[in-house]
């Protein structure tokens, strides 16, 4: 089997704990590599939902500026337009964000996105929820560590 | 062809995005136009220029992905790969509404189905399948080769496909701002030109019986013209537009029969102005072919194929509205785009672009800085 040596740098920046953990020079499988990132790719399909909702429920924006503030506080998650904006019309639609044009600039019409009173509902349950999963999940990681 | 112009750059690619977009996307392609001048702006660090728009461009990718991840582009339709289905279901149902429109006016003017082209059609009906596989076919292959010259085309220029399946875009745009504006001013216009009494005069008995009816039909027009300029697009002013549509559709049934509407015309012999006798003057030379119930015929089978396309587009666009939870009033759209360029007309008047670049002075050591 082909051996993958990856310089694999993550930067962890718990928010409880402030704490910096570096990942440096981890060997990989190709296996290893495929199950991360389907593994990935399953922890951002929930996590992304929260993120929007959460950013958006302290300041409104406009489609490219929360991609843009996602790209910046959310590395894991590495967000790009063609994931957001979709994301933003299912949460309007689903009366979790309720969105307002902004024509102040003809040439750059702004969809203003904010939190409806059910999204904000929904971000306090699942930021709930989210601090008892990670508590959790540090706690099993610890041990298996 | 690629232009400089990093807005005329955007639009084109945002065309070829609206071409995979479901008919009702017009708010998707400004909020990707948004983003793809504020990339632009930030790649260009604050000035957009060509390379900066095309770099934003290539950054968010092929037209068909966009147009599917940004709105679901729709599902797969039997054989018909998901990013195809909109733009091959809008193709079909243009195609369908202009066949349904041509039949129904040429029905109406009394011509059998089964001698549309003045030649018997065999085996009708069971021809009809054989004869839409072998169509489908020939248009597949026909596909295949024009999709081999557009290999190599940039991001911003639509290929040969795009261009056929935009047809469908074009056809399904909603009235424009200026045309409602026309049908308020020509219908009031022709309404009262029809009532004058030195026009009356010159209508068959037939029609002078009848022409009250075509009256507050144009009136009735001039009233759709003033909702849809108001109102632009919604679904109150397309159901007026679709039973207006649907009456003059029963009226050209009976003004069909009744034949040509005018006898007479105005002619001047250079002292005065009298009435000249249409029909008289074939009798009189003995012309043996009078034109007019002819010319009267085709007039009402346009108007008869505009009316039943109007029919279809509006059923079709209710239904979608209804279907996105749209009421019956709000305050639509026009069919005109924002274009991001100022027109020529202002452009003369001495407004310039928003995103036009500011002229630069360069200092002998290089240094540049706007003048402003």
């Amino acid at each position: 089997m082909v051996l993958y040596v990856v310089q694999y740098i993550v930067t962890h920046n718990a928010c409880e704990d402030n704490d910096n953990t570096e990942v440096n020079y981890v060997s990989m499988t190709k296996k290893t590599q495929e199950e991360l990132d389907r593994w990935s790719k399953e922890v951002k399909r929930g996590a992304v939902t929260l993120a929007i909702l959460a950013l958006l429920s302290r300041r409104k924006a406009y489609g490219y500026e929360a991609v843009k503030l996602l790209d910046e506080k959310m590395s894991f998650l590495a967000l790009e337009q063609g994931t957001v904006y979709p994301l933003l019309r299912r949460l309007e639609k689903r009366e979790l964000l309720k969105s307002e044009w902004d024509y102040e600039d003809p040439t750059k019409p702004k969809k203003y996105y904010t939190v409806t009173d059910e999204g904000l509902k929904a971000v306090g349950a699942m930021t709930q929820t989210w601090n008892v999963l990670s508590r959790e999940m540090r706690e099993v990681v610890m041990e298996v560590e | 062809m690629s232009s400089n112009n990093p807005l005329e750059l955007i639009e084109q690619y945002l065309d070829r995005v609206r071409v995979y977009l479901p008919l009702d996307s017009e708010d998707t392609i400004v909020e990707l136009q948004t983003h793809l001048i504020e990339e632009a702006e930030r790649i260009g660090n604050g000035t957009m220029t060509a390379g900066s728009a095309m770099m934003a461009i290539e950054r968010m990718g092929d037209p068909k992905s966009v147009a599917h991840e940004y709105a679901g582009s729709g599902e797969k339709v039997g054989p018909v790969p998901a990013e195809y289905a909109n733009p091959v279901a809008r193709i079909t149902i243009v195609l369908v509404g202009i066949a349904a429109a041509f039949i129904i006016g040429i029905t109406m003017l009394g011509v059998p189905l089964t001698q549309l082209f003045g030649a018997d059609i065999l085996n009708w009906p069971v021809s009809i399948p054989i004869m839409l596989f072998l169509n489908i076919i020939i248009i597949i292959g026909i596909i295949g080769i024009i999709s081999l010259f557009d290999r190599e085309k940039p991001l911003t220029e639509k290929t040969t496909l795009e261009s056929i399946f935009g047809l469908g875009v074009e056809g399904f745009k909603p009235k424009g701002k200026l045309d409602a504006l026309g049908d308020l001013v020509m219908g009031i216009f022709w309404g009262i030109v029809l009532m004058m009494p030195a026009i009356v005069i010159l209508y068959s008995p037939e029609f002078t019986e009848l022409y009250m009816l075509v009256v507050v039909w144009l009136f009735l027009g001039a009233v759709r013209g003033a909702l849809f300029y108001i109102g632009g697009e919604n679904n109150f002013n397309l159901a007026v537009e679709g039973i207006l549509s649907a009456v003059w559709i029963a009226f050209a049934i009976v003004l069909l029969n009744i034949g040509f509407p005018v006898n007479y015309a105005y002619v001047y012999d250079g002292v005065s102005w009298s009435l000249f006798d249409l029909e008289g003057f074939f009798i009189e030379h003995s012309i043996p072919f009078v034109p007019f119930d002819w010319i009267w015929a085709f007039i009402i089978f346009i108007t008869v194929v505009i009316a039943v396309w109007r029919i279809f587009v509006s059923t079709m666009k209710i239904t979608m509205y209804l279907r996105a939870g749209k009421g019956i009033w709000w305050q639509g759209n026009w069919g005109e785009r924002r274009s991001l360029r100022t027109p020529l007309w202002k452009r003369m008047l001495g407004e310039h672009d928003q995103f036009e670049q500011q002229k630069q002075t360069v200092f002998r050591d290089g240094y540049t800085e706007p003048d402003e």
